[in-house]
């Protein structure tokens, strides 16, 4: 890989573009991580949200609005460095920002999920009920998989918004893919200027959103066809 | 005349002409071509091959300034098409503003004028959605009266509408006919093509079949095609 | 059990001022850029439309695209330390904070707005033309105020979630609230308090900018309030 890149690039952008790409990887591990824990986590505030209990409604409701609300900049602070700070506990940058993210991500996933599955007609609930489905098996034959196909194309075009939110992890020392662009930029070589660097990064993360901005509305329109 | 949507005909040699102050009834079933024939006759769609000519201009294919053409042709939706966004007087003030260059105070007067015609002077400050699809409907014709058109294009004018609405918007259209407009209209209503129709003209898969006056059209046509869907529709 | 110690921010007059200020400094850069932004948004909007010269419409859509699918600290470090070296021009952080919100904001407005466009009716198109509209009288009296309206409600929620990445220009030492917040936490090291009234601080604004942006259309769009 190194020798590819070297002999593509010459030996100095060869090694840059190697660093950057293999801080990348940490990117995606955050990013990937983000998205499954809050998408699991999404899904259980959803049937939160939808459930028959008021009180859990509430706690869905609230909780979407918290961390809907909340900067995701302030919540990779709290975490990565207030409470560390205040609980006197050592946090490791990974965690803080894989949290963070995962809070983040459920919010805005369970919104989505939740306006997709509103856009079931009602319809579809009572012929459910009335063949004697409880709730959740209602929801996981009759409703879910046609929400499911209304409500795929934000998800994945919210995966864009998961792996540029990753970006911000480097405030709290987190080492990817945005870390090394800005350490690299400082490092005064002649070669390695910002205007340099900052395009070789945009473009790295540009190769990572931009399939899933055309795979989303791919989706979105064979949604529409149908 | 001829049209084609990429390589199926809409309009099959369409050979029509109509003087000044006739007025026309086009009927015919669904599909049968009868909007995409008037909507040609003021460019918004445009046709291949023969030649069409609205008041001594002549409409090409591709033309520059259908503007010309526009001018002298208004024309009455199905779906009405008011701005939405505009209040009634609004409507009918703006395109003389824009297009005729009149300006506020005697697109106001004209505009006001119009819809006294209609018989909606007091709603002329509430936007469309307020109002009933009737109202609308003769908004919309009052609009494009502002622009002083010669000739008037209806497309199924009363066909978006609740029955009771209907007579209304007939009732403006048989006064304007009676002050000798020149209208080509595609309706359905049967009774406004007995009474104020010049000739009627039956159209089938791209064709005219039939034209003739509307006595004769109604008590004794001759094609077959005409026959049954007088049937259906009487 | 848990030492929360608010106080630590309030006793000082010189944290309280750079709160105050930082949350000032906050809302006039979105508002000023979004303001921009929306502005330049537009004109890449109507830019995506068929008719449009095709080099002007694909380098507005490869800029949409190019914006949207990168992160926006990577474009504000890109505007604050590269492009200076380009021009050889070193311009204010403050400048380069505004112009990266700006150029940032009218990317994802300018895809909102022609959704919109793409949504009116065609009805709406033919009536115009059949009143002798021109194209442009077209664009700007039927189709915009109307595509304006239905997305109005995307916009200002995209605008809200910008607003709230905007923190990151105290990454360019540019005296927002963000940039407040850390100032006093590394003078107090109260980090866990100072953020969270941090949060409460953009929540509130957050919420003054919604009111506000209800309030300019209600201003703008009279007809789209129901009566
Ligand atoms: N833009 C278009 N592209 C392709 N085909 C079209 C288009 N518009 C209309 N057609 C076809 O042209 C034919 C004539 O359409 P037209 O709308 O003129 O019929 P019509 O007589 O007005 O019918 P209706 O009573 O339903 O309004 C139809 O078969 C229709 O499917
Ligand atoms: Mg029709």
């Amino acid at each position: 890989m190194t020798e590819l890149l070297n002999s593509l690039f010459g030996p100095f952008y060869g090694n840059m573009i190697g660093l950057l790409l293999s801080a990348t990887q940490w990117t995606i591990y955050l990013s990937l991580a983000a998205f499954i824990g809050g998408g699991l986590l999404g899904l259980m505030l959803t049937v939160l949200k939808i459930s028959p209990l008021k009180p859990l409604r509430w706690f869905a409701t609230a909780y979407i609005w918290l961390f809907q609300s909340i900067p995701l900049l302030m919540l990779l602070f709290l975490l990565g460095l207030g409470i560390p700070v205040f609980f006197q506990i050592d946090v490791p940058a990974w965690l803080a920002a894989g949290t963070a993210l995962t809070l983040f991500t459920s919010a805005y996933m369970s919104e989505v999920w939740r306006g997709a599955l509103e856009s079931i007609p009602q319809g579809q609930w009572e012929a459910g009920k009335a063949v004697g489905l409880t709730f959740i098996q209602n929801l996981w034959w009759i409703i879910a998989p046609q929400a499911l196909r209304i409500a795929t194309p934000s998800t994945v075009g919210f995966m864009i918004q998961v792996i540029k939110g990753t970006s911000m992890a480097y405030i709290i020392d987190y080492n990817d893919l945005m870390r090394w662009g800005k350490k690299i930029a400082n490092s005064q070589l002649d070669g390695a200027e910002p205007f340099i660097v900052f395009p070789i990064v945009a473009l790295i993360y540009f190769c990572l959103c931009f399939p899933l901005s055309l795979w989303s509305k791919h989706l979105e329109k064979k949604m529409v066809l149908t | 005349m001829s049209k084609w949507y990429d390589d199926f005909q809409v309009l099959k040699d369409i050979d029509l002409s109509v003087a000044f102050g006739e007025r026309i009834v086009i009927c015919g079933p669904s599909g049968s071509g009868k909007s995409t024939l008037i909507r040609c006759l003021n460019h918004l769609e445009e046709h291949q091959k023969g030649s069409i000519t609205v008041n001594d201009i002549s409409l090409s294919p591709g033309m520059k300034n259908p503007e010309k053409v526009r001018r002298e042709v208004g024309m009455v939706f199905q779906s009405f098409n008011l701005f939405p966004h505009l209040t009634i007087l609004e409507n009918c003030m703006l395109p003389q503003q824009r297009a005729l260059k009149r300006t506020k105070a005697e697109a106001r007067e004209i505009g006001m004028r119009f819809l006294e015609r209609v018989k909606i002077p007091e709603q002329s400050d509430k936007y469309p959605r307020q109002l009933s699809g009737g109202q609308q409907q003769r908004v919309a014709i009052a609009r494009a009266l502002c622009m002083e058109p010669k000739i008037m294009l209806f497309d199924e004018p009363t066909s978006a509408l609740d029955p009771e609405m209907v007579s209304e918007v007939l009732d403006t259209m048989i006064e304007l006919a009676e002050s000798g407009m020149t209208m080509l209209c595609v309706t359905h209503e049967m009774g406004f093509a007995r009474k104020v129709a010049d000739r009627v003209i039956f159209m089938d898969a791209g064709k005219i079949v039939e034209s003739s006056d509307p006595e004769a059209f109604f008590s004794n046509p001759q094609h077959p095609r005409t026959k049954e869907f007088l049937g259906q529709i009487l | 059990m848990f030492d929360f110690r608010f106080y630590e921010i309030w006793r000082s007059e010189e944290f309280i001022s750079a709160l105050l200020s930082g949350a000032f400094n906050s809302f006039w850069l979105s508002a000023v850029g979004g303001m921009l932004g929306f502005c330049f948004g537009l004109m890449l909007a109507i830019s995506q439309d068929k008719t449009v010269f095709w080099g002007v419409r694909y380098t507005a859509r490869s800029y949409i695209e190019i914006v949207r699918n990168t992160p926006f600290i990577v474009q504000l470090f890109f505007v604050a330390f590269g492009l200076p070296l380009l021009f050889d021009y070193q311009w204010s952080f403050f400048a380069s904070a505004l112009l990266a919100i700006t150029l940032n904001f009218s990317a994802y407005f300018a895809e909102i707005v022609r959704s919109g466009i793409d949504t009116i009716d065609k009805g709406q198109l033919e009536a115009a033309k059949s009143l002798c509209f021109s194209k442009r009288q077209t664009l700007f009296d039927i189709i915009l105020p109307q595509a304006l309206v239905k997305v109005y409600p995307s916009l200002t929620s995209q605008f809200v979630f910008l607003f709230l990445t905007t923190g990151l220009v105290s990454e360019i030492s540019v005296e927002d609230l963000t940039w407040a917040g850390r100032f006093i936490s590394d003078r107090n090291f109260r980090d866990f308090e100072v953020f969270i009234v941090l949060t409460v601080i953009y929540i509130l604004l957050a919420w003054l900018f919604k009111l506000i942006l209800q309030g300019i259309k209600r201003l703008a769009f009279p007809w789209s309030v129901n009566k």
